[in-house]
């Protein structure tokens, strides 16, 4: 009996939805009152339903009877649900308005002082594939950088300059762990490169200033690089460059990827064939190992290690001013490490975690004739940060750093030695808040502390975003930046404190499909520059007490769209910066902030050639310098630097790049300064030498050569 | 005691009937497929994507709806004026949902393959580089994981017809898989009867590939 009720009630039930009609009538609204099409209204957890036309209105019948929920649900949009009964014959719903969700596609972004690389998000400036194929760039990510907005090209030198700061005052990370030692060690005015393969990374983050509350210790500029995610297939890469050769072996599953790479380069047999304007004695050389690994977890996460070990040197005849010998014989050897470990996962109820580990070791040792020199500096950075989204219109970021940043120099024949060693910790936290997609505003605090110069500091960070037009936004940021002097003044003075910098930036940001247009006006001021006095070689009595400014505004113009298969970019920036610093006595206009920088990438592909050709030109107005000779301090200016560099690039098969390329084509002799005899000889005349280039051009020809399964794969990258 | 028994295997029978051959699915399936069929506009296009995200969440253990919404997505982004890349993302959602539902599926691998070709062919110069292994792994499981499935194939033989225009190499190697696609078309369509509602798409462009060779 019980049996039979119980069926009979099964049935029933399963039949009872096929009775009365009920019909839906109405329309949604978008937040300005507009009807919102294609919107999903439905009866939770039955078939009825409708989707809402051109105007938003909607209408349906639905067999569902009670109370309801009704459902409208839409792409980009909050999910809205409302109660309903449905008795049968009609029921005309109010107008019903959704809010649109603020996403990274919809919403403003702060573009001030900010560029980025990157394949995936919008208000991206150039992609990783153009930092690779830019021809001056030789492919080095910051060679590539030097062709941005803000950045001055100091060729002697080779490291990134940004607005009127020293190379110094930008800090690299990867994954956001700060690299130290990042460029290539050097002497005697050859440039360097940075060390990390652009290969490496997906995407770049370029900020000339108003950065984020997450990175310190960096007066100018931060530079940001994330490493790729997990490789999908096996294959191995092949180089052979006019310089040297590498391979590099990739394995993949589904889980997990592993890249080992060796190179090798040898300047050698290039400069026999290739007279140099230096006396080098051997040509630069070097190798290096690395390993870069991705793992996914089970509970969601990424685990990535970077680590890499790497070993060079040259030796070089200094010339000096005035005379007519080799000069002094400079042996630089270096040997540098570095790994970290990240590890990252987005978790529940919208937080977003981040834990990792870095360190860096360097040694230089330089013999100047028989004087030896060493020089160790470590750094290890450990991070914790985590990022909360309340809703798609506030989040936060908060984030704990240690630093252990030990130095050492020293003079090993007479075993003298200084070092010292320095603890710091930060804590940071960074809220956005975005009142409505056209406004965002951004509040950050950097707090700071430093064992060694005993000194604690607080660093706020203002920044907003305000969208005018569909296309077009502007940015405003400002900020206070510390950063504590560089290794070799610390170690001399243990007690300086930290230098210090406000930053005022107003952008403008306007981009269309294919062309972007960027201009920027910016206001720094610079306090605690350390100030010495002797000369740079041997500074006494340092002390934080030099100012400055810079001030100035840069344009930017890319258009990919409008000749086909050309993409080219132009910028324009302009600095005024005047600073006492070092032995100057007085404010000068910085040997390394030129005040006019103009450069021009123009990539073109040529499809029945296969072939894409690129040519890149960089010019500025010269470098300040202090001609003895003359009156005053930074009196004069060499003439301006110009480069036109140009490069091929064939891809004959899918699996095989050939490259070649060349710099400064036209040999235009270019000057970034000069040195001087430190007395006068018997004319009373300072003698001079112009610091000039290696050579008047530098030839490139490589071979990329990708072995895989697929064989469509290549090394697009290395080129 | 054996009452009950008898209520629960009956309820269980029931359910799995309901799961196997749900009458109120199969046909709300089969027109939303048929009008799938028909889309000539965006307005239609989301219509039908949003008819079976609604069969989808009343039915939530059926990967199908879920498909036929990604697909509908998929082939909405290609066609029509919208946001392509937003587009093809949302299908890559809506797949990955799928995905937990049935996973290991060779007809929503290929999908997925297809979205992110999709979204490659938005930005072939830029996006290749890392998109393209991606697609090409995607499409190469999808064969693992059903050989007989003739989309996994067509979609693939596509893909290298691109690279090979390209690269400007012959197209022979596509032909030659669009015409082992269209072998895997004539076996499926045997199987094919008025209540069948898996993928039967993509005869077409295996057709149109194949006859790049003549």
């Amino acid at each position: 009996m019980k049996t039979r009720v119980l069926l009979f009630f099964y049935f029933f039930l399963s039949q009872f939805m096929a009775f009365g009609q009920t019909l839906l009538t109405g329309r949604v609204l978008d937040e300005q009152g507009k009807g919102l099409p294609g919107v999903n209204v439905y009866i939770k957890g039955s078939y009825d339903g409708t989707t809402s036309g051109t105007e938003g209105d909607f209408s349906f019948q639905t067999t569902q009877e009670g109370t309801q929920i009704l459902v409208f649900r839409m792409m980009g949009f909050k999910s809205q649900e409302q109660s309903i009964t449905c008795n049968g014959g009609e029921i005309k719903l109010e107008d019903f308005e959704l809010v649109e969700l603020i996403t990274e596609m919809n919403g403003v972004t702060i573009s001030a002082g900010a560029m980025e690389a990157s394949d995936e998000k919008k208000s991206v400036i150039l992609r990783p594939l153009d930092i690779v194929t830019t021809p001056s760039a030789m492919g080095d990510i910051v060679g590539a950088l030097q062709t941005l907005p803000g950045t001055s090209t100091v060729g002697n030198d080779g490291r990134l300059f940004v607005r009127g700061g020293d190379a110094s005052e930008v800090g690299i990370y990867i994954d956001g762990m700060r690299v130290g030692n990042a460029y290539g060690t050097t002497a005697g005015n050859v440039p360097t490169r940075t060390r990390f393969n652009p290969n490496l990374f997906k995407g770049t983050f370029f900020s000339t200033g108003g950065y984020s509350a997450e990175y310190g210790q960096a007066l100018s500029s931060a530079l940001a690089l994330n490493t790729k995610d997990l490789s999908v297939r096996k294959q191995g890469d092949l180089s052979l460059m006019s310089v040297g050769g590498g391979y590099s072996q990739t394995w993949a599953s589904e889980k997990q990827s592993l890249t080992l790479t060796g190179n090798y380069f040898d300047l050698s047999p290039y400069q026999q064939i290739i007279p140099q304007d230096f006396d080098f004695e051997r040509a630069p050389f070097g190798w290096d190992l690395e390993l870069a690994a991705q793992k996914k977890l089970k509970n969601g996460g990424l685990w990535k290690v970077l680590a890499r070990t790497e070993s060079g040197g040259m030796k070089l005849w200094d010339v000096q001013p005035g005379s007519e010998n080799r000069g002094a014989l400079i042996d630089l050897k270096n040997y540098y490490s570095y790994a970290q470990t990240n590890w990252s996962k987005a978790g529940k109820k919208g937080w977003t975690w981040f834990a990792g580990a870095a360190i860096s070791s360097n040694l230089d040792e330089v013999d100047f004739d028989t004087l030896q020199t060493e020089r160790e500096n470590k750094l290890a950075h450990l991070k914790a940060s985590a990022i909360k989204d309340f809703s798609d219109r506030i989040s936060m970021k908060v984030g704990v750093e240690h630093f252990i940043h030990r130095y050492a120099e020293g003079l090993p024949q007479i075993n003298q030695e200084r070092d010292f060693l320095d603890n710091q910790s930060f804590f940071y936290t960074e809220w956005d808040w975005y009142l409505s997609r056209k406004l965002v505003l951004r509040g950050g605090l950097r707090a700071g502390k430093s064992s060694l110069s005993s000194e604690d500091w607080l660093d706020p960070r203002f920044s907003l975003a305000y969208k005018l037009s569909p296309k077009g936004q502007l940015s405003l940021a400002a900020g206070k930046f510390s950063q504590l002097p560089i290794e070799r003044y610390r170690v001399q003075a243990q007690n300086l404190d930290n230098t210090e910098s406000n930053h005022l930036i107003l952008n403008y940001l306007w981009q269309g499909e294919g062309i972007t247009f960027r201009a920027e006006a910016f206001y720094k001021s610079y306090q605690g520059l350390i100030r010495f006095d002797g000369t740079v070689q041997n500074p006494e009595n340092l002390r934080n007490e030099g100012q400055g400014f810079a001030r100035g505004l840069d344009f930017f113009f890319r258009n990919q769209k409008s000749i086909k298969n050309t993409d080219y970019w132009i910028t324009y920036s302009f600095v005024d910066s005047k600073r006492s610093f070092e032995q100057y006595s007085s404010q000068v206009q910085p040997g390394f902030a030129p005040r006019h920088n103009f450069s021009v990438v123009v990539k073109h592909f040529i499809v029945p050639l296969k072939s894409q050709l690129g040519a890149s030109f960089s010019l500025n107005d010269g470098y300040a310098y202090t001609d003895p000779n003359f009156p005053g301090e930074m009196n004069r200016k060499t003439s301006g630097f110009q480069n036109l560099s140009l490069s091929w690039s064939y891809l004959p098969k899918p699996n095989l790049i050939i490259h070649a390329g060349v710099t400064n084509v036209l040999g235009r002799e270019n000057v970034f300064g000069y040195d001087f005899t430190t007395e006068p000889n018997s004319q009373g005349v300072y003698e001079s030498r112009a610091i000039g280039q290696p050579a008047p051009r530098f030839l490139f020809l490589g071979i990329f050569l990708t072995l895989s399964k697929d064989k469509n794969a290549n090394q697009l990258n290395n080129l | 005691m054996k009452k009950y028994l008898f209520i629960i295997v009956f309820l269980a029978v029931n359910v799995s009937l309901v799961a196997q051959a749900n009458p109120a699915f199969q046909s709300a399936m089969k027109s939303q497929i048929q009008a799938m069929n028909q889309i000539s506009d965006t307005q239609a296009s989301a219509e039908v994507a949003n008819a079976f995200l609604r069969i989808a969440e009343a039915n939530s253990d059926e990967w199908l709806p879920l498909y036929y919404a990604a697909l509908t997505k998929i082939e909405g982004a290609f066609r029509f004026d919208v946001n392509k890349d937003l587009e093809f993302d949302s299908a890559i959602e809506l797949i990955q949902q799928a995905s937990e539902i049935s996973p290991n599926n060779s007809e929503l691998t290929a999908l997925h393959g297809y979205a992110l070709m999709g979204k490659l062919s938005l930005d072939p110069v830029s996006r290749g580089q890392s998109m393209s292994p991606q697609v090409m792994q995607l499409f190469g499981l999808a064969i693992n994981q059903d050989r007989e499935n003739p989309r996994a194939v067509t979609l693939m033989a596509q893909m290298e017809l691109g690279m090979a225009e390209f690269f400007g190499s012959g197209p022979q190697k596509a032909c030659g898989m669009a015409r082992i696609a269209l072998d895997l078309y004539k076996s499926e369509s045997a199987k094919i009867d008025e209540n069948y509602i898996h993928p039967t798409w993509g005869v077409e462009t295996a057709e149109e590939l194949s006859k790049r060779c003549l």
